[in-house]
């Protein structure tokens, strides 16, 4: 998302590392089992952008080359076939298409190109590949609908998708796929599962910089740093039908959703959470309301035992969490229970520990970005030392 | 403790695995046959983690004397081979 330009007087090293749930050959270490600690992948040495589904992963290379892996029983890799792919192989059909931006959901995925149209592929029986109706694709198909406009971005949540498109005439978010649980936002009313796009209600005088999908939730980040959320609740509160702006005094930047919590950071490199009644939770006795809010809200907590340690990336799991430093450290929380926390053991952890990446400390020098997949987490870290 | 409560329309049928199954956030898949709803069982398991959840369902759906046409959960679509 945020790609550091490069400088030429200065060489980067970037390494790629998972761990967590791999029965899938989501992990793309070649194998077939979970990881409990780190494991550095030889083969990926350089990523600009990588999005984690359910059992699988997009990655996005600096040539705009599109590599998929893990689980393809529903199509969700584009190869062509319902095989798992234990190893990051290229989706050949999107070569010419220069894609920039890409997403991966439950066991669905989408792409999106310069040209700013929408590919979509793998597990359709809820609408959720916006092609019109309820079948799977193995092979990314263009989202018709969208030919005349330009996608810029899409994500993928369990059984339903949202597009963000630029244009003329603002931003539009669409969505697409099951709504039992008001994730699609395009009414007052749950709509079971709708096939084609359709428009987002409330959102039309925002500028949205970016939608987020995860499980059942859904939302958007505006360029002014306010956020929106939709669809199922978080920490038991009631299901919400329209995007409703989280109140906050503070600015937000990046915002990310599990399947029962989302994580928000803030500009001044804090990090907060919603929900988590579960086990994203953070059951810390002495959580600070930073809202006073009625019932049917979520509360916003802030994230304890991080001691004014700057945070400038967070991703969530469907039970874990993980953020990065500005110093490129990895911390994580949560369920533990596959390894995707990455601390050598199953066990949870209810405030962010940080994860041991080889032998190397983090550094000024350091950047990491982090991702998880619904029981996995992937790193890029990149190192930059000067030349002699 | 039941990670969820999920209707059992909101569940799909796999043909491979003979269950109704849901999402685990593990990456695997809550399961749970036709069988065991038979008897009233309500509770789906994933076979890859300690998590489970409940099936909120009608028993009389599932009984012998029913006939199945009762009982109409999301379906899963062939994959259509381009
Ligand atoms: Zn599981």
């Amino acid at each position: 998302m945020e790609a550091k330009e490069r400088v030429n007087d200065t060489e980067e090293k970037e390494e790629a590392w998972s761990w967590g749930a791999g029965t899938e050959g989501q992990l793309g270490t070649g194998k077939l089992q979970d990881e409990h600690i780190p494991q550095l992948l030889p083969i990926l040495s350089s990523l600009s952008l990588l999005s984690c589904g359910g059992a699988h992963v997009i990655a996005l290379t600096p040539g705009k080359m599109v590599l998929t892996w893990g689980r393809g029983t529903s199509g969700q890799l584009g190869h062509g076939n319902l095989v798992n792919s234990l190893e990051p192989k290229p989706v050949d059909l999107l070569n010419n298409y220069n894609i920039t931006h890409v997403s991966a959901g439950w066991n669905h995925s989408g792409f999106v190109s310069e040209s700013g149209h929408l590919y979509t592929c793998g597990d359709g029986s809820f609408g959720q590949l916006g092609l019109g109706d309820y079948r799977s694709q193995n092979c990314p198909i263009k989202v018709s609908c969208f030919a005349f406009r330009h996608v810029e971005q899409i994500a993928c949540g369990m059984r339903h998708s949202l597009a963000l498109l630029k244009g003329e005439h603002g931003d539009q978010v669409y969505s697409f796929g099951s709504g039992k649980r008001g994730q699609l936002g395009t009414s007052n009313e749950k709509i079971k599962s709708i096939s084609l796009p359709r428009s987002v209600s409330g959102l039309e005088e925002v500028k949205v910089s970016s939608i987020i999908a995860n499980g059942d939730h859904s939302a958007a980040l505006s360029a002014d740093g306010h956020l929106y959320t939709w669809g199922r609740g978080f920490g038991g509160t009631p299901e919400v039908c329209c995007p409703n702006r989280v109140i906050s005094p503070f600015s937000f930047t990046q915002a990310t959703l599990g399947w029962n919590h989302a994580l928000i950071l803030t500009d001044e490199g804090e990090v907060l959470m919603l929900g988590g009644s579960h086990h994203g939770v953070l059951n810390n006795p002495q959580k600070e309301n930073l809202a006073k809010q009625d019932s049917n809200e979520a509360h916003l907590q802030k994230i304890h035992g991080l001691n004014r340690i700057k945070v400038v990336g967070i991703a969530s799991g469907a039970e874990h969490s993980v953020l990065t430093t500005e110093n490129g450290v990895v911390m994580t929380w949560g369920w533990g229970e596959h390894g995707q926390l990455g601390l050598g053991s199953t066990s949870d952890h209810t405030s962010p520990q940080v994860v041991r990446l080889g032998e190397n400390v983090a550094h000024e020098h350091m950047t990491s970005k982090v991702y998880c997949g619904s029981g996995f987490t992937f790193v890029v870290r990149t190192q930059r030392g000067k030349r002699d | 403790m039941s990670y969820d409560d999920v209707e059992i329309e909101d569940m799909e049928w796999n043909e491979e695995l003979k269950a109704f199954t849901y999402p685990c956030p593990c990456g695997d898949l809550f399961q749970i046959t036709k069988d065991e709803l038979k008897i009233g069982e309500e509770i789906a398991r994933c076979p890859s983690c300690s998590l489970y959840i409940t099936v909120i369902y009608n028993m009389e759906d599932f009984s012998d004397q029913k006939s199945k046409t009762n009982i109409e959960p999301a379906k899963q679509q062939p994959v259509a081979v381009a």
